[in-house]
């Protein structure tokens, strides 16, 4: 077990590196001069003067090779030095520092409450197959799979605002003020789906199982035969799923930030789009991939725990 | 000695895309406390699904339509869903085809062992584990203690099957239906397994059905063999008369089709042509009309119900459903 | 003990044609043919569309702005006095245009590598195996945001440098490198997806007994495939590039709602989204307009999908 952790967090590292060599090459040379969009702003013709700009990349190091300035930044990195802004000169750590916490709380509240909800959801369909009750779960699971997030969120606030004519509160309190109800819902509605259609599709399949046969041989009460014998089983592929919704929640959280006002990362993103702020893109870029690789890594990490077959073929293989 | 267990005019039937499937046909039969009962058929022919109603284990699929259980005063066709899992495991246990896939897999082989005693005679967890430890020791399985924590990945097939086996003994049933324990497992082991069985049966005293489409496994096994094809019954005879005096055309052909040893060097294995019929409908005439060679005009009329074989007076208790009289045909 | 009931019913039933048989089963599941249908239209509009919109998307009627709908504007107009509705129609060529390019570029890409890395095996397969993993945590919205704003500027400014030089119009029009860079930006980020399909496909039936078999009758390999792989694999490939094609227009929008994709006044249902985001609380049609069509699309999209994936993959029968 040791050792398959090890070597899974082995394979993790040049993973990220690559994703931060790829992401910065094409900054590098895509982009276009760093030096010319500082001073695109500045007073003065200072973008258009060829001595001055030379001198200043001089002095700023960024005459230098490519990798050597790669290298560079990664140390800067692992220093937790993110540079500074291009446009604004603050400085990158700063003003991550502010956003992280709305989107990761949104994206993390709203994992927890899809998961569950969405489990449960599922379950109930798979034990109920082919009454109403699973032609509505699934229904509404069909139905919400496909939506984006930018188009539900509008309409549910049309419709909220203009139909019910309720007070729907904007921008951010926290997480626990009620300005949070709306986004999170939004945010649940198509992972909410994936999950349900996951439990759903485990929970028949697992109930067709030879071994739930043995155990209801055995006469056990429905609950010894739901958490002993089914649960896990069913949970092992949700938690697999985990990834994915990282995944979704990330690239959900810029679209809904724009959608709702709220200032996370997503907002920072847009921003920095618009005015071609690379060294907050790049550590958003590198923020977002760690946090998904990193709960990949969990995952699988974790699979072994929930899956002794998986456990002892790690064993095996290493 | 009275039955242990009455079987009358079973029906069962599985909604299926097409229709419905009458996968049992009006079974009869019963079962006396320590009897072995064989129970051979080609597959598909339901002798599964029957054991498989008796108590009531069956896929959402599928529903009895008919006739009753009666095991000690209770018809379990019509028990509610306390008293069918008192039964369950407690009074009839099961062993299943496939050791592979029976067994959960995220579930330590001590747990899934004790977990009947400890609900249905409410024992502590010590003395449920010893008490599986010393079932583990009986079938075989040595180092019993330190496999109660393992998990079934751990274990070979046969050693699984060995798990099952016990399993179903642990809590002392009245009756274990064994479903084709042996089809999935190699034909060394498949012996082993049969000897166990023979052993434990005759120091238990549990009355076993024994399924299987391999009517050779039977011989110096079971008491009493009943045929079954389409979703009936169609010869019940004691193990010596159903070897040495077939009596209904499909058991005569399973005969012809067991290779064998001795005293036959121009013998040809001979099979039964044709295929079983399809059970969408329930069958009206003979289900086996269509393949039989002793066919009558009769035949495709009536369905011939299990009656007493011609000459015998129902004490030995040989019965067949066919219209023919095959006597000295053969 | 069911299936072995089954298997009675199942040697009396007709073998048909597993094509034949299968748009059976998606004729009789009124969801996806409903789902089909909206797709064809959509497919439709975007061809012969701006044919039958009654003005042109571009034509502005500074007095007739921000009104509601009407006989004359069926989706009333917006901020510049333009025809909603025709503007919708027109988006749906923009959203067909990207996704149909879109998927064909990703499958291009993923097919070369599914293929090799399933036909190689060994290395090759475990950097295939690798590299898609990499990308799939990319979430990807930001990996084609950071395309974007870096491949962009350099192909304007090699336009730009190349119109001052030959003088050549075609050099100033700008809106193909919309388009080219969002082609190219979400393939980058679909292919990995397309390669796993295909690599997994070639993988389970390279193996499957009766590949085996033929081989080992002698059987030609371009007989194999033709007879063997495509017909099996075929399914789960029309899968998902049903899904891809509804995934690529849901990007095109998400991209063009954030003000990267397709720029203005080019219409996407995307931007103007993110249009009638500024003034919903007054005209609400602006929003609703493009959105509702959005959600009717995606929804349709998920529909026709699954009911391919029902029709198509027996197997998975329950």
């Amino acid at each position: 077990m040791g050792r398959y952790v090890l070597n899974r967090l082995l394979r993790w590292i040049p993973s990220v590196l690559f994703i931060l060599l790829i992401v910065y090459a094409l900054v590098f040379f895509g982009a276009g001069d760093p030096i010319k969009l500082i001073f695109l702003q500045a007073p003065g013709d200072v973008a258009y003067d060829p001595v001055r700009i030379e001198a200043i990349r001089e002095a700023s190091g960024l005459n230098r090779p490519f990798l050597v300035q790669f290298s560079d930044y990664v140390i800067h990195i692992l220093k937790g030095d993110f540079g500074n802004s291009l446009v604004s000169g603050r400085s990158v750590n700063e003003m991550i520092k502010a956003a992280v916490p709305v989107t990761f709380s949104l994206g993390l509240s709203a994992i927890a409450i899809i998961a569950v909800i969405g489990t449960i959801l599922g379950a109930i369909a798979a034990l109920n197959q082919n009454r109403w009750i699973d032609n509505l779960i699934v229904g509404f699971a069909q139905f919400t799979w496909g939506i984006p997030v930018f188009v539900a969120g509008p309409l549910i606030i049309v419709f909220l605002v203009l139909v019910l004519k309720m007070d729907v509160p904007f921008g951010w309190g926290g997480l626990f003020s009620p300005k949070v109800i709306v986004p999170l819902i939004v945010m649940g509605l198509n992972p909410m789906a994936i999950i349900i259609r996951q439990a759903r599709a485990g929970v028949l399949e697992v109930l067709s199982e030879d071994y739930i046969r043995t155990a209801r041989s055995k006469g056990l009460p429905t609950k010894t035969l739901v958490f002993r014998h089914i649960l896990r089983p069913v949970l092992t592929p949700v938690v697999s799923q985990t990834g994915l919704l990282v995944i979704g929640a990330l690239n959900n959280s810029i679209l809904i930030e724009k959608v709702f006002g709220l200032p996370g990362l997503g907002r920072l993103t847009e921003n920095a789009i618009t005015r071609s702020d690379y060294p907050i893109i790049l550590a958003i870029v590198l923020i977002f991939s760690f946090v998904v690789m990193t709960s990949n890594l969990l995952v699988d990490i974790s699979y072994p725990l929930l899956d002794p077959r998986a456990a002892s073929k790690k064993k095996g293989e290493d | 000695m009275s039955a242990l267990l009455e079987v009358k005019d079973l029906e069962t039937q599985f909604k299926v895309r097409a229709g419905k499937l009458h996968a049992v046909n009006g079974v009869s039969f019963s079962l006396k406390q320590g009897e072995m009962l064989g129970v051979v058929g080609e597959s598909g022919c339901g002798k599964s699904v029957t054991m498989m109603s008796l108590i009531r284990l069956l896929p959402p699929s599928a529903s009895i339509t008919n006739g009753s259980v009666m095991f000690e005063g209770v018809d379990l066709v019509k028990a509610n869903k306390e008293q069918i899992n008192a039964v369950r495991g407690s009074k009839i246990g099961m062993i299943f085809q496939d050791p592979m896939t029976s067994l959960n897999p995220f579930v330590k082989i001590g747990v899934q062992l004790s977990e009947g005693l400890m609900y249905h005679k409410s024992m502590r967890k010590k003395d449920a584990y010893d008490r599986c430890a010393q079932y583990l020791d009986m079938v075989g399985i040595s180092n019993s203690r330190h496999r109660l924590e393992e998990y079934p990945h751990q274990l070979s097939g046969g050693m699984r099957q060995r798990v099952m086996i016990a399993m179903a003994l642990v809590s002392e049933p009245k009756i274990v239906i064994a479903d084709e324990p042996t089809t999935a497992l190699d034909v060394t082991i498949q012996a082993q397994i049969v000897d166990l069985v023979k052993g434990l049966r005759e120091k238990l005293d549990t009355s076993i059905i024994w399924i299987t489409h391999d009517l050779s496994l039977l011989a110096g096994m079971v008491d009493r063999i009943m045929v079954m094809y389409a979703g009936c019954v169609v010869e019940e005879a004691n193990l010596r008369d159903l070897y040495k005096d077939p009596r209904h055309p499909y058991t005569i052909g399973l005969l012809n089709s067991i290779p064998r040893l001795k005293n036959n060097e121009n013998r040809r294995l001979r099979s039964i042509p044709g295929q079983p019929p399809n059970l969408l409908q329930k069958p009206a005439s003979c289900p086996f009309a269509s393949r039989c060679a002793f066919k009558t005009e009769r035949c495709d009329r009536e369905n011939p119900g299990l009656e007493s074989v011609p000459g015998d007076d129902g004490a030995s208790g040989h019965r067949i459903a066919c219209w023919a009289d095959t006597r000295g045909r053969i | 003990m069911e299936s072995e009931a089954k298997k009675t019913a199942v040697v009396e039933e007709k073998q048909y044609n597993l094509f034949k048989d299968a748009m059976k089963r998606l004729a009789a599941n009124k969801l996806a043919m409903v789902g089909l249908i909206v797709v064809s239209l959509v497919i439709l509009i975007a061809i012969i569309g701006p044919m039958i919109t009654p003005y042109d998307f571009l034509s502005q009627d500074l007095n007739y702005r921000n009104k509601a709908p009407s006989a004359q504007h069926w989706f009333g107009t917006d901020d510049l006095g333009r025809d909603v509705f025709s503007r919708v129609i027109y988006g749906a060529r923009t959203a067909v245009i990207v996704a149909i390019s879109v998927t064909v570029l990703s499958y291009l890409i993923g097919i070369v590598l599914g293929s090799l890395a399933g036909y190689l095996g060994g290395k090759v397969d475990a950097f295939v195996v690798w590299l898609i993993d990499v990308f799939m945590s990319i979430p990807s919205l930001l990996l084609v945001i950071v395309v974007n704003v870096s491949v962009k500027p350099v192909l304007v400014n090699w336009m730009d440098a190349k119109f001052l030089e030959t003088q050549n119009q075609f050099f100033r029009n700008t809106t193909w490198v919309d388009f080219a860079i969002v082609f190219g930006s979400l393939a980058f980020i679909k292919w990995p997806k397309a390669a796993r399909i295909i690599r997994g496909q070639i993988l389970s039936i390279k193996n499957k007994n009766y590949v085996v078999a033929a081989k080992a009758l002698g059987v030609p390999t371009s007989k194999i495939i033709r007879r063997y792989i495509i017909p099996n694999s075929i399914g789960p490939f029309i899968v998902s590039i049903s899904s891809t094609l509804g995934e690529a227009m849901v990007l095109e929008s998400s991209f063009s709602f954030l003000g990267v994709g397709v720029k203005p006044p080019i219409p996407s249902w995307g931007n103007m989204i993110s249009d009638g985001l500024r003034v919903w609380q007054v005209y609400p049609h602006i929003l609703a307009a493009p959105a509702l069509v959005l959600a009717i699309v995606t929804i349709s999209f998920s529909f026709l999908g699954d009911g391919l994936n029902d029709a198509l993959n027996p197997r998975q029968w329950k």
